[in-house]
């Protein structure tokens, strides 16, 4: 008997190690999955019978003007995010590389933001935007390029709307992607930079044969994360314009939102991130190929 | 809210404030305006201690403190051990539950909220912290970098462990683990960060108040509509200093950490 319990022992004995995370993982990870699917496929209140309805959902989501144009809110912003997220992030992360003794203080500065909370970016968001006392008029009335007594709603206009979202979002997470160009240019070999010297080369030559080059590969990583990320944007922008002025800027994972939990329409929300699962997922395929590439270059 | 205004208006040392309130064009030489108020404003902590007392802001925040630890702790508890696992134990389909853990990785978490939020429901989860814990502790992130980390650790050192009669748990506990103790140290800041800012799950999953923690709590304190500004900056402050504290204790690892992660993964 205790042969045959080693015996158990050491043919299952890695089960034990696996189990617990497998099951968490299938539970709410894998049949969360499978189970949005399935709700696609019903008329699912929150509370209330739920009905079979086939490919009702999508057919309906075809014709659904407010679907399309928050999905291409989300698509907007990712646009316009994108490239400044890219190129602030690789300056600041240069400035942090420059072996001043601000380096620390760069980086502390620029990474900063990204721990606090969104709640409170956004409301900080608000007050900085704010018409009549936010610091942006103020500044813009103290150097007298707004005339006294006029106001700027930043966040009551569709395009100065965007600016702001965009501006705050940028302020708040461009430290996470300066880091992962930190650790980049912090990789390239110093070998390579004194040979360009030897051969002659400008700073400015310097940075464009030699630096650009090296950090081809994590930024083909940084710019699909960073579409990614951007997709997902939600909170920022529910609570500095409510998706306002007229829905405007209302992005999918808002609309997606309302109409799960506000309209009690959770098949309906469902089958909403279906289309948005596949972007992301191709998005995200494609980072894994350009990625693989990259790697298989190096070695 | 408005017993917050007042006299104790000034203890927001706003650069807006006090430049709409005191911008004056100046003639001679005289003391400047803004650091005359900045340092002889009438400071007080009324505004903090009746934030403290007047709201469930010290519950929230306690609330977020031990999600946000439980969270890391079985984080890189179950994460650590499936990577030693994959890693290390022959596990038969290895292979196969390996890539079901990669595709984990691409599947942005809010695009299932929906269905997740239903799974919780029909566990009858909803409005406890431990929806709040359980379901991102599964981390397929963490998982991998781990399991790359692990990867390294060469089967020489195991192998002479075993021989002197280790079991495998022990090899875990006292070999694996003081290795990957610096990798794990970064991956737990980071889920710690993650779970600390975490925004739509527990908006979605808890509506009880006291149940709440900081990102969802904290709008229910700030207009931007009303007069009083001291108000939002003092929660905004008070709820912002752990994560700050704990970033600037920890700076120099996670940078590490994360230039670490962000490589691998």
């Amino acid at each position: 008997m205790p042969h045959n319990r080693l015996n158990l022992k050491r043919r299952y004995g890695y089960l034990i190690y696996i189990l617990p995370f497998m099951l968490v993982y299938l539970v709410f990870t894998l049949w969360p999955i499978l189970y949005g699917f399935y709700m696609s496929l019903h008329k699912w209140g929150i509370t209330g019978p739920i009905s079979f309805v086939g490919l009702h959902n999508y057919q309906y989501l075809l014709k659904d003007e407010m679907f399309w144009s928050s999905l291409g809110h989300s698509s907007l912003f990712v646009f316009i995010s994108t490239p400044l997220m890219v190129v602030l992030a690789l300056g600041t992360a240069l400035l942090c590389n420059l072996g001043t003794r601000w380096k620390t203080f760069f980086r502390t500065g620029f990474f900063l933001p990204t721990v606090l909370s969104v709640t409170v970016v956004s409301y900080l968001g608000t007050y900085i935007f704010n018409p009549s006392i936010g610091l942006v008029n103020t500044l813009l009335r103290y150097v007298h390029v707004l005339p006294q007594g006029s106001n700027i709603d930043w966040l009551g206009n569709t395009p100065t709307a965007w600016l702001a979202i965009t501006l705050v979002t940028l302020w708040w997470t461009v430290g996470t992607n300066m880091l992962l160009f930190l650790a980049a240019l912090q990789d390239i070999p110093d070998s390579l930079y004194e040979a360009a010297a030897l051969d002659g080369a400008t700073p400015l030559q310097r940075f464009i044969y030699v630096t650009l080059p090296q950090l081809r590969s994590i930024m083909g990583v940084i710019i699909m994360l960073q579409i990614i990320a951007s997709y997902k944007i939600f909170p920022q922008i529910y609570y500095m314009t409510k998706g306002g002025p007229n829905n405007t800027t209302k992005p999918i994972i808002q609309y997606i939102y309302e109409q799960g939990f506000m309209n009690d329409r959770l098949g309906y929300s469902v089958s909403m991130s279906v289309p948005l699962f596949i972007i992301l997922l191709a998005l995200a395929l494609i980072q894994l190929r350009l990625r693989g590439r990259s790697e298989g270059g190096i070695q | 809210m408005d017993r917050y205004t007042g006299d104790t208006g000034y203890t927001s040392v706003s650069a807006a404030n006090c430049l709409d309130v005191h911008y004056r064009p100046q003639t001679g030489r005289q003391p400047n305006p803004f650091l005359q108020r900045l340092v002889c404003a009438p400071y007080s902590l009324d505004t903090l201690s009746g934030i403290l007392s007047d709201t469930l802001l010290l519950r929230w925040l306690g609330n977020s403190l031990i999600v946000a630890s439980l969270h890391t702790l079985l984080v890189l508890t179950l994460c650590s051990l499936t990577a030693y696992a994959l890693s290390k134990l022959n596990v038969p389909g290895g292979k196969w539950i390996y890539l079901l853990i990669l595709a984990g990785l691409l599947i942005p978490l809010e695009v299932i909220a929906v269905s997740q939020f239903q799974v919780a429901k029909n566990l009858h989860l909803l409005n406890t912290l431990t929806v709040l814990i359980v379901p991102g502790a599964a981390a397929p992130f963490t998982v991998i970098v781990l399991k790359t980390f692990m990867d390294a650790i060469p089967d020489e050192l195991i192998e002479s462990a075993e021989i002197e009669g280790a079991g495998k748990f022990l090899i875990f506990r006292k070999l694996i683990l003081p290795i990957s103790a610096s990798s794990m140290f970064a991956l737990g800041i980071l889920a710690f960060l993650q779970s600390w800012n975490s925004f739509l799950w527990p908006f979605l999953v808890i509506t009880d108040m006291n149940k709440f923690t900081l990102p969802v709590g904290i709008p229910t304190l700030l207009s931007s509509f009303t007069v009083d500004y001291v108000t939002p900056m003092a929660v905004s402050m008070l709820s912002s200093l752990p994560a700050m504290l704990l970033f600037l204790i920890f700076q120099k690892k996670i940078v590490k950490g994360v230039a670490f992660t962000g490589i691998k993964g």
